[in-house]
């Protein structure tokens, strides 16, 4: 028996025109577990992203409340949120849910360092949406080590970066970093002798570069999950000269993360 | 033995040329030019053509011809505020 159509009832298929991209890979991307770390204005723009392209499962990690100052950056906060008492996780998820009524997202009010490797296992891929480089070592090592891509941005005023980590075969975060990023851990976390005082300064960010940053991540992990080659292996945004260039990085042999034992 | 090379800010285009040793490690390159230019405490990498260089890297490993140019880019971490 023929099969029967209806005139324009492809329009009523949201996911239709993405649909027409023909490398992506549909029923991946609807099962795919994913996890948003931090809800912040990275996140925002990523829970957006994914949401509107076709994921139905995300889990949104922050410990963080909303403040005024978010506003100008996060697409799913209103005004009034920051006196609501409720978290960005939760906020981000009770929004994204308007996005798509059948998005399956969980709000998870709390620490990057409560996920270990256990946790990280039950997630497709992991986006990195956060702000100092102990959260980013944090979920780099532990992701890597449960052999879960990780797709992390950072954005500094009109500059942004994403690196695509997919274990084991290409370099991790840490292959990267070098004493100046150490030295901002130095300064971060000054010891008074008698207790640790966390020093967070606040950095110049604004919507254009974020939005790019986290479309990127997303782009890279729908490529990732469809699989496709995600790039080689960290892009630099410059959006002053407007360009962008993906730069290659080899695997550190010092890095703790490629140990032999662990590449086996 | 001693090379030469040129070192471009990413951030504001001024160029300055650095004379290395080839212990010379590229956290050195960094430290060095980011005193020199008086950069904002912060992250940042050294690329060498399409590649980003690692920070324990020496010269000797680099294979760095004489006058080539290397740039300093801020590495950003910004993104959750």
């Amino acid at each position: 028996m023929a099969e029967l159509i209806r005139p324009g009832e492809r329009d009523e298929d949201r996911h239709d025109r993405t649909r027409l991209v023909p490398w992506v890979d549909f029923g991946r991307i609807d099962s795919a577990k994913v996890l948003v770390v931090g809800a912040g204005a990275l996140g925002n723009e990523a829970v957006k992203d994914l949401a509107l392209f076709g994921f139905h499962h995300l889990d949104v990690l922050d410990m963080d409340s909303v403040v005024r100052s978010n506003l100008s950056r996060c697409v799913l906060f209103r005004e009034g949120d920051q006196s609501s008492g409720k978290g960005k996780a939760s906020l981000v998820a009770e929004r994204a849910r308007e996005l798509d009524p059948e998005l399956q997202v969980t709000a998870i009010e709390g620490r990057v360092q409560s996920l270990g490797p256990e946790e990280m296992k039950r997630y497709d891929i992991i986006l990195g949406c956060l702000d100092n480089v102990t959260a980013r070592l944090h979920m780099n090592a532990n992701a890597y080590h449960a052999r879960v891509p990780y797709v992390d941005g950072g954005t500094d005023g009109f500059r942004g970066r994403v690196q695509a980590v997919v274990p084991p075969m290409t370099p991790c975060l840490q292959c990267g970093m070098n004493r100046s990023h150490f030295r901002i851990l130095e300064r971060r976390f000054s010891c008074t002798g008698q207790d640790t005082v966390f020093y967070q300064p606040k950095r110049a960010a604004e919507i254009t570069t974020t939005s790019i940053i986290a479309a990127v991540q997303v782009r890279e992990a729908v490529k990732i999950l469809s699989g496709r080659p995600a790039i080689s292996h960290v892009m630099h945004y410059d959006g002053v000269a407007g360009t962008s260039e993906v730069l290659a990085l080899d695997i550190d042999p010092g890095c703790p993360n490629h140990a032999p034992a662990k590449l086996s | 033995m001693v090379v030469r090379v040129r070192v471009r800010n990413a951030e504001t285009g001024a160029t300055v040329d650095m004379e290395l040793e080839m212990e010379n490690t590229v956290e050195e390159i960094i430290e060095g030019v980011s005193a020199y230019w008086e950069k904002d405490p912060g992250a940042y990498v050294i690329r060498k053509g399409r590649r980003l260089l690692r920070g324990q890297q020496k010269v000797q490993e680099l294979e760095i011809q004489a006058n080539e140019e290397l740039e300093l880019i801020p590495d950003p971490e910004g993104g959750n505020r």
